[in-house]
């Protein structure tokens, strides 16, 4: 979405102008913004353009007092006059149109496939942490986190994201959506919640549209999982059930609405002068610190697990039942976060993807690397399953920035994002006692708010003219500078993004927290002691994950 | 007719079933254990919490033999199985008071 939000937002309006006026024939799906499921009138000659994001099509400028008029109207007449000429080419513009957003929505799709195979990551590395008699359980959650968090995007929270981000982060590269249009909270440049698209009928029923709520629904499944590994081997199923509807429906959509669907954190370049707007590339803070904080006042309100801190106050180990799982989960992650990054440019005509991926790739294994020093400098061990949770670390934290910073930038960010979380599992365990099994908080809610930071820290401004519809002419006295961090030159961008992500941690923790305070206090979301000591496995789910010899006594 | 009941190190249990096969024991059950003695456990540390791992893994070793092989039987293990080190194993010998082959349903040790 992200990147769609690079659509420099002016631009596609001068265009929108330009079809309503000029040419009602090509124009006819943007002058009418119905929606199109089929996909046979989403991509026309509007929709090409040159490598830099130069549009094809010349728009009639339409404000006379404004000092190049007379430079844009004659480009415009130039542009009329050889459309007359050359009929054969119009028509080929608009085959090259449909061509180029045929592939962005292959490229989105598929990214959006490996995201969706993250969850198979997610449930090996969970599972594989914890203690043998909750596998049964671990696997049930990562499954029903799935399902139901599914449903409850398609049926609203799809809606109160992205239902009125035509109107300013249209996702061009995919064909811009233009049936989504309309705030159900706010409007212009303050957005607060979408409108359109609830169970993607009428204007979602559409085929861009549905690229995106694809593409989407797979992040916040991201989000949905994160907490399965705060909350496990004690919460009741049927509480985590409501949990995931909850980040389905409300807590996800509302955040993500904020920064990707064009609502007003987005717009904060616009409307009050702080840098683009806030920016979060692919999802540091939208998915992963919005996940973590929700986890963590989760973790608060279901308190450590039955014999996890002794009655001295100290923790006491319980080991990982499986480390091939978490080792093979962290893996699987790692290629999911191929589509992660990569995807969120929305377009393989982007070309910016190559250096998403490596930066990608690095950051993880700076994080790895740092993660498993730092574990070995203080306890004497390497550890693996820091060594995974270092990795994950430094995903998250290259989550936001991964477009707008350089390769060095990349290794920086993923060593201290190791650091952050070794230092993160020190704090939860022996300090603040949240009993959190698998590190997500650390992982994803401490990584990915210094994610969005380090954006604001480190981005060069190489990438992103025209995000949020910022600076697409120049930026800081620069043509085609874009997104730019404070070791670039550009204070306010630094600003913006602590000010947000520390707004994401307050609103994830907050919302979770006073809402599941409220349920907690109706019914407990705990199991019961007896059940916790037993395992889970049994008395909730009515089978072992294990069954051929389950007897055995753990040897380890 | 004896039981004999054996825990000897993982890493030796092949070699004490070879020589026992060379004494014509008529056979014998292996099984994974997890145990303890005096001493303590090799300590491990999961995520920053030290933790003495409470079983170590040995294998079981049980065979039923006639009276006259028993001395044989236990000194071929002992002498198998010991390194000299700690955690080396025990053996055990029990009155057994009556077997039975269920293939050919005849009784005794064999």
């Amino acid at each position: 979405m992200v990147s769609m939000s690079l659509t420099r937002r002016p631009r596609f309006r001068a265009l929108l102008c330009a079809l309503l006026l000029t040419l009602p024939a090509a124009g006819t799906v943007f002058a009418q913004a119905s929606p199109d499921p089929a996909g046979i009138a989403t991509g026309d000659k509007t929709s090409v353009t040159d490598a830099g994001g130069g549009s094809f099509v010349v728009a009639e400028p339409t404000d006379k007092s404004a000092p190049d008029y007379a430079e844009k109207k004659k480009a415009y007449d130039e542009f009329q006059a050889s459309a007359q000429k050359e009929p054969l080419a119009m028509k080929l513009a608009d085959g090259l149109g449909h061509v180029k957003i045929a592939t962005n929505t292959a490229w989105t799709l598929n990214t959006g496939y490996l995201v969706l195979f993250m969850q198979a990551g997610f449930a090996l590395l969970t599972c594989g942490l914890v203690r043998k008699k909750n596998a049964g359980h671990l696997m049930m959650l990562n499954f029903a986190a799935y399902v139901f968090a599914f449903l409850a995007y398609y049926a609203v929270g799809f809606a109160f994201q992205f239902g009125a981000v035509a109107l300013n982060a249209a996702p061009a590269n995919i064909g811009g959506t233009p049936t989504l249009n309309r705030f159900l909270l706010g409007s212009g440049l303050w957005g607060f919640l979408g409108g359109k698209g609830f169970f993607l009928t009428g204007p979602a029923y559409d085929a861009s549209a549905n690229t995106m709520m694809l593409f989407q629904v797979v992040f916040m499944e991201t989000a949905g999982y994160i907490i399965v590994g705060s909350i496990c081997e004690r919460i009741t199923f049927g509480a985590f059930l409501l949990c995931e509807l909850f980040v389905g429906a409300l807590l996800y959509p509302i955040f993500g609405n904020w920064v990707w669907g064009g609502g007003w954190m987005s717009q904060l370049g616009a409307s009050m002068g702080l840098g683009h707007g806030y920016v979060d590339f692919a999802g540091s803070s939208v998915v992963h610190a919005v996940g973590g904080f929700c986890a963590m006042a989760l973790a608060i309100v279901l308190g450590p697990r039955e014999g996890k801190y002794g009655p001295d106050g100290k923790p006491v180990a319980f080991p990982a039942h499986n480390l091939v799982f978490v080792v093979a989960g962290t893996f699987i992650l790692l290629f999911g976060w191929m589509g992660f990054n990569p995807g969120s440019t929305l377009g393989a005509t982007d070309l910016r993807i190559s250096v998403v991926a490596v930066n990608t790739n690095l950051a993880a294994v700076a994080g790895s690397a740092s993660a498993l020093l730092v574990w070995y400098w203080i306890f004497g061990k390497p550890d693996i399953t820091m060594a995974c949770n270092g990795m994950l670390a430094g995903l998250v934290a290259i989550t936001a920035p991964c477009a707008f910073v350089g390769p060095t930038a990349a290794v920086v960010i993923g060593a201290i994002a190791g650091a952050i979380v070794c230092g993160g599992v020190l704090l939860n365990e022996r300090i603040l006692k949240i009993d959190d099994p698998c590190g997500a908080i650390s992982v994803h809610g401490f990584c990915g708010w210094f994610g969005a930071v380090a954006l604001g820290i480190f981005a060069d401004g190489t990438y992103g003219a025209g995000w949020n519809g910022i600076g697409a002419a120049s930026y800081l006295g620069a043509a085609g500078r874009g997104v730019t961090g404070l070791l670039h030159g550009d204070a306010s961008q630094f600003l913006v993004q602590l000010g947000g992500a520390t707004l994401c941690a307050v609103y994830a923790f907050g919302f979770t927290f006073l809402v599941f305070k409220a349920v907690n206090a109706v019914k407990s979301m705990r199991v019961s002691r007896e059940v916790e000591i037993e395992g889970l496995d049994v008395p909730e789910f009515g089978m072992e994950a294990y069954p051929e010899g389950s007897e055995q006594v753990s040897l380890a | 007719m004896k039981l004999v009941k054996c825990i000897v190190r993982e890493g030796k249990v092949e070699e004490t079933t070879d020589a026992l096969k060379r004494l014509d024991v008529s056979g014998l059950t292996v099984t994974h254990v997890g145990g303890r003695g005096r001493g303590r456990n090799p300590t491990a540390v999961f995520r920053c919490s030290e933790y003495e791992i409470p079983y170590r893994p040995e294998m079981m070793i049980d065979m039923v033999v006639a009276d006259y092989m028993v001395d044989d039987v236990v000194r071929t293990v002992i002498e198998t199985a010991r390194t000299g080190e700690k955690g080396d194993g025990r053996v055990f010998v029990i009155p057994v008071e009556e077997a039975y082959s269920i293939r050919t349903r005849a009784g005794g040790p064999d």
